[in-house]
């Protein structure tokens, strides 16, 4: 355990030798929650609610949206994994006492946990400034809020981590990571929160693991849920989680098996 | 002509290459149409719910997003990972040896590594462009297909001029790639109507990131909406916008050459 925490802690320090990087991809995240911002503000129009959520709700849910995928990247999980088994660096893995996928997240969980830090809380409080953000609907769904955070974090570099190692089969990762993204874009609930998708498309969406990552987390922190549901819905999502660890851990003995077959 | 003949077997030459992998090629093609229909999907959630988004409807939407996946492909395809490779070129001393070669080293890195990866964009671009002429209220009079094809060529043309000019800062300060997030947070802003957002973000994207161009601008004037700050200037800098980036990616290019000192050390 103790290694993956000194993976995690490299991961977050060698972020910080790149300073330069960090300012233009603040900037960057900055154009992009102003943008989510500036949709609900054109949708809402004149309008204070729209289908019982108000505008400041939808303004602190587009502030929220951020607060996993804007700090995690499944691109360098899902390359990770392609880019060792492309260059045969997955063979040196194989001898070393720890799991090749857990060393990955671990390394990318502490990037996520400086940008979190130092890109995307600077981000929503700026914006917070300018158009107002709503606090937590009480202190237990804070308090959610921060425990569904840490799942979603999960639940999403364990998807990355299942997408990379499909790349063994495939043997290209390219095309894994932009087919993470399509389902992120319409099953995370990042731009649009399900209660506005047309069932029963919304009701779909609710139930697969994507939308742990964002709708969850954000919906808590509204108060959209009441305590025993948020209570239960961390279950599934905790359910969720164990099914993909699972699904890691088997597929990565399956594909462990055939790099052998790949070698030379 | 000699320079275009190199420029065009650099492109076969290229082409012949990717097609070793052709699986490999078309799996990749559709999964990044599979991803924009995707981002295309979220728009229609979006219509489907609210009905417009500032006055713009499911069909202006749509012509709005096939023209942006259009005019970027094509443009990118002539800059965006060459120039975004020309750092490592840079920091491993190859872009040197360039230099020393017979031909423009712009015309040798742009032509070798013409990207015919966007084949995925430009199908799908074409195929939304086709069904979004079908249902969007144009009123088409040659004059106007002549504009719409004019302005495509435009958009490409400040996408390519743009990359270019982002990538050619590493020729100056070695690092560039950090840039092209900025470029990207602003390029996805091009999906949407310029009208929803704050003036500030509208003045940039109209001069320092002038990405409206490449969409929101030429796209509403075809549609006869009102572009915010342009106003009657709309439908002519549109056309010019094309031009005017591209001689200043040229002047800096030169510029940046003449000044390229190597990674030093």
């Amino acid at each position: 355990m103790s290694a993956y925490l000194a993976f995690a802690q490299s991961g977050f320090l060698t972020q910080l030798a790149y300073r330069n990087e960090v300012w233009a991809n603040l900037f960057g995240k900055l154009v992009q929650v102003f943008a989510r911002v500036a949709i609900w503000t054109a949708i809402y129009g004149g309008a204070g609610v729209i289908g019982g959520v108000s505008l400041e709700e939808m303004v602190t849910y587009a502030l929220l949206g951020g607060a996993v995928t804007g700090a995690a990247r499944y691109e360098t999980v899902v390359g990770g994994i392609g880019h060792a088994l492309r260059t045969g660096d997955v063979a040196v893995w194989l001898l070393k006492p720890v799991h090749f996928p857990l060393y990955v997240i671990a390394s990318e969980v502490g990037r996520a946990l400086y940008r979190f830090t130092f890109l995307v809380v600077p981000t929503v409080i700026f914006v917070a400034l300018f158009y107002g953000m709503l606090p937590p609907a009480s202190f237990f769904h804070g308090a959610m809020f921060v425990a569904y955070w840490v799942l979603a974090l999960a639940i999403f570099f364990l998807i990355a981590a299942l997408f990379g190692l499909v790349a063994f089969w495939l043997l290209t990762s390219f095309s894994l990571e932009w087919l993470m993204q399509a389902l992120l874009n319409l099953l995370a609930g990042q731009l649009i929160p399900f209660w506005f998708f047309p069932e029963p498309l919304g009701a779909i969406a609710r139930q697969l693991p994507f939308a742990w990552i964002v709708y969850y987390p954000s919906a808590v922190w509204l108060g959209r849920l009441s305590p025993e549901e948020c209570l239960a819905q961390f279950g599934i999502g905790l359910g969720w989680a164990a099914a993909l660890a699972f699904g890691v851990w088997l597929l990565w003995r399956r594909a462990s098996g055939r790099v052998v077959v790949q070698g030379g | 002509m000699r320079q275009l003949r190199i420029a065009l077997r650099l492109v076969l030459m290229q082409i012949r290459s990717q097609m070793e992998y052709r699986g490999a090629f078309w799996i990749d093609r559709i999964a990044q149409i599979i991803t924009y229909s995707s981002s295309l999907a979220v728009i229609w959630l979006l219509v489907d719910r609210f009905t417009e988004l500032a006055g713009w409807r499911w069909p202006d939407l749509l012509l709005l997003y096939s023209f942006h996946v259009l005019g970027y492909a094509t443009g990118a395809a002539i800059s965006f990972t060459q120039m975004r490779d020309l750092e490592e070129r840079v920091r491993l001393g190859t872009f040197d040896s360039l230099l020393t070669k017979p031909i423009s080293p712009w015309l040798y890195i742009v032509f070798s590594g013409f990207n015919i990866g966007y084949a995925g964009h430009i199908l799908l671009g074409i195929a939304l462009m086709v069904w979004a002429l079908w249902i969007a209220p144009v009123d088409w009079s040659l004059l106007t297909i002549a504009y719409f094809i004019a302005s495509l060529l435009s958009a490409a043309m400040v996408t390519a001029a743009f990359l270019t000019m982002i990538g050619l800062t590493a020729l100056i300060w070695v690092r560039s790639n950090h840039l092209y997030s900025i470029f990207f947070g602003f390029w996805e802003l091009t999906r949407y109507p310029l009208d929803i957002f704050p003036v500030g973000i509208q003045g940039v994207m109209l001069t320092i990131v002038p990405l409206a161009f490449t969409s929101s601008v030429p796209v509403a004037v075809v549609l006869g909406k009102q572009v915010p700050l342009l106003g009657d200037w709309a439908p002519a800098l549109a056309l010019l916008a094309g031009p005017f980036f591209v001689l200043l990616a040229v002047l800096c290019w030169r510029e940046a050459v003449n000044r390229y000192q190597g990674a030093g050390g």
